[in-house]
This record gives C-alpha cells, structure tokens and sequence, in this order.
C-alpha cells in the first residue's frame, strides 16, 4: 500500500467545503498527495455529499481518506479511511472496507503508538508536533515525542500540529514520511503556493 | 437475522428502549438494557452520541450480547458502520443521516432499517427506499432530544400510519400514562428513553410500559 507524503486535513471553520472544493483541482496538481475528510459536529448526511464531491476532485495519485466512519468511506468510494486514537479497531475496518485501502490511525503518544503496531495500520498520524491553532492550549509534543514514536512503530509516520515548510527538514530528519497540515496550507494566502512549497521541501530531503 | 420482518418485527416493536448516557444517571448501558429486558423490552437502540466509537464498541458488544441471549432486536443508531461490526439486527436513520436507500446498500437485505421522517412525504418515500419501519415523533413534549423539534402530535403519527404499509412507532415523551392513545393512534409499539432508562427502577417502569401497550394492541384487535 503505497503510502502518502503530503496530507491535507479539511477544517470547516479553517476553509468551508466550498471553497476547498473550488481550490481541490490546483492543490492536487501542486503535488497534494492526501486529502482527510474531517468535520465534526456535521450531520452524516452532509458529510456524505461532502465526501463525494471530494471524491469527484481528488484524483489519483491523490488518495482521498474519510475521518472514523466506515459507512461514509464505502459509499464515496474512498481510498482509505483514517481512525482516530480511540476508533475502531484496524482489523474490523479493513473487514468493513476490504482490500486495497488504506488505514491510517492517529496517535498522540508513545504507549498509543505502541498499542497500534500490533493491529498493523498502514501508518501513523502522530501530534501534535509544534503548537498549532488546531489545538489549542495543547502543549507540543516535539521532535523528540516524533523521534521516539518513528523508532516505536515499524510503519511510516505521518507528523502532524503545527507543520510548515521550514520546519520540513527537522520533522523528516526525526524520522517522520511525511507531514498533515491544516492551517498550513489553508490558511496561507495562497494554498496552492504553499503545497509546491510542501512539496518541495519533502521531495528535497528524499532526494539526499 | 433475516427474521426480523413481518409479525416478528412487529413483535418486536412493542417496546422499543433507546439508550442515552445522560438520561441513565451513571448507570452503565449494560445494566439498563438488562434490566429493561427483564421487565419486557422487545427492542433496544444503541444511541451513541458523544464518545469515542472505541468505547461504543465496547459498550454495543454487551448489549449485542444481551439482546441476543433474549431474543430481543438490536438496533444502532445512525452509524451504520458500527451496526455492520457489532453485527447488529437493525439500524436507525434520521432525516439528517445517511438516506435509507445509502443505508440498504451499505447493510444488505438481511438487517432490518428504521427511519424517522418528519412529514409524510418522507415517510412513504423511506417506505419506497426499503425502510422496515418507522420511528415518528415527537409524539408528546420531550427535554431527552433537544434536537427533535416540538411535539408532532397523535394526529401526524395516525397519518402517517395510514399511509405506508410499514410498522410505525411512536416516539418522544411517551410514558405508562399516555402510552395507550399512542397504539389507538395506529403505532404496533413505543419507543422510549426516560420513561425507562430514566426510571429508579428500570425493570418496573418497563413492565408497567409493556402492559399497557399489550394491552392497547389486545384492545385494538392488532
């Protein structure tokens, strides 16, 4: 399962869905390699019809996750499906959603992270890293916090919380596979600048 | 599973107990479903709300457990998701959920699917899109839903029961004492939340519920 690098976590209060919608096609062909459909407090039904406008718009090689409910991946025909800390568990969604997707899990510690290599997702969405509006008052975890959660696991590590370009090279070099961003990208005044930046910034470190 | 239709479902509306952590007072699910059952619940609907789904897994795996053991229907509501793994025998869906016929698709034949409409319209078009039965209401004033909007009333709930062929239940602030107008309005059966999960003895005020509604269906001829 090939695993994405550049995720972008959808924030209704960040940027509505129909703006995103509008920006999608650009950000895609800048080099976005993930979208997470996440909305909380949003009736199911809405997020349905969200989800399969995303669908139309990210387009291979972009993968299209759906954020802890099983039923909405499957019915927008999602590429995978991301569970958070305290989801369901791995082996019953892949059951759900059958083979060929992928399954993320977030986690926000080491013990976390440990209790997930067992169940085997395909990767980790670890955070948050730095302080970031998404969370706020929470202190940031750190490079550290990364460093130990990357040596824990044998899958690739996704580092979320407070992400921007420069800060690329020093959460690669901790051992991190790539970066999930918010505000980083969507609250810029120009998100399509800023997934080249990402982009560039990633692809430069592999390149090494 | 595949039972669950015609008379058996029927049955098996007669009272219909819907779960809610803030109404049971501390008590866990477990023990009021148990207790509900004892005192002759025929349904039980996992409301699962706020919470990690990890810790509504948990919690639906007892209660999957005991409706199983009793013959009773177990139902989940709005995550459709969570009914396919718990291997539930139903799912709930409201006007603001996945629409029923999504719902069909994802749970197959075999699971029964349960619709709240608001206006009849919705009503015959959920009974179109395979809806097994109805939940309709607020039938009476309820503080448990906020959400639920103000009292529909008998008079919508009798019209909507002569519309479809579909068993229809009756749901919001039905109690003992007003259970009985609810089945002359042409429900099979109540859906409940406080007046049982909310009761100091859950098993007492589902056995009260039961006999009146058993008896509102004996006197209707059913």
């Amino acid at each position: 399962m090939r695993v994405p690098r550049l995720h972008l976590v959808t924030d209704p209060n960040v940027c509505p869905f129909d703006r995103l919608l509008a920006l999608l096609p650009e950000l895609v062909a800048a080099g976005l390699d993930a979208v997470h459909l996440r909305a909380r407090d949003v009736p199911t039904g809405t997020l349905l019809g969200v989800a399969r406008a995303l669908r139309r718009v990210v387009v291979p090689p972009a993968m299209l996750f759906v954020n802890d409910r099983v039923d909405l991946a499957l019915l927008s025909e999602a590429d995978g499906l991301h569970l958070p800390e305290l989801g369901l568990p791995v082996d019953e969604v892949r059951r759900l959603i059958g083979g060929g997707r992928a399954v993320g899990r977030s986690v926000h510690s080491v013990a976390a992270a440990g209790r997930a290599v067992v169940e085997r997702p395909d990767f980790l969405v670890y955070g948050n890293v730095f302080e970031t509006a998404s969370k706020p008052g929470l202190p940031a975890r750190g490079l550290d916090g990364l460093r130990a959660v990357v040596r824990a696991v044998p899958f690739p590590v996704i580092a979320i919380g407070g992400i921007t370009p420069e800060r690329v090279p020093a959460v690669l070099a901790a051992g991190a596979y790539g970066v999930a961003v918010i505000r980083g990208i969507l609250g810029t005044s120009d998100p399509v600048e800023a997934v080249r930046v990402f982009r560039q910034a990633l692809d430069g470190v592999e390149e090494r | 599973m595949s039972g669950w239709r015609g008379w058996r479902l029927r049955e098996a509306l007669r009272l219909y107990v819907v779960t809610d952590r803030a109404t049971a007072r501390g008590r866990p699910e477990s023990e009021i479903v148990r207790a509900a059952i004892a005192g002759g619940a025929t349904a039980i609907q996992l409301r699962w709300k706020t919470g990690p789904l990890g810790e509504a897994l948990r919690v639906g795996r007892e209660l999957r457990a005991l409706c199983r053991d009793a013959g009773v229907l177990f139902v989940v509501n709005d995550r459709v998701d969570l009914a396919l793994v718990l291997g539930a025998d139903g799912v709930h869906v409201g006007v603001s959920d996945l629409p029923v016929a999504e719902t069909r698709r994802l749970v197959g034949e075999s699971m029964v699917v349960g619709f709240s409409p608001e206006t009849l319209e919705q009503a015959r078009e959920a009974e179109a899109a395979g809806a097994d039965y109805l939940g309709v209401g607020p039938v009476y004033p309820t503080a448990t839903k906020p959400d639920a909007g103000p009292a529909v009333g008998l008079e919508h709930l009798a019209r909507i029961a002569g519309a479809v062929r579909i068993p229809v239940v009756g749901i919001g602030g039905i109690t003992a004492d007003n259970a009985a107008a609810v089945i002359r309005a042409g429900a099979v059966g109540v859906a409940v939340i406080s007046a049982v999960v909310g009761a100091d003895d859950v098993q007492a005020a589902a056995v009260r519920l039961r006999q009146v509604v058993d008896a509102a269906l004996a006197e209707r001829g059913r």
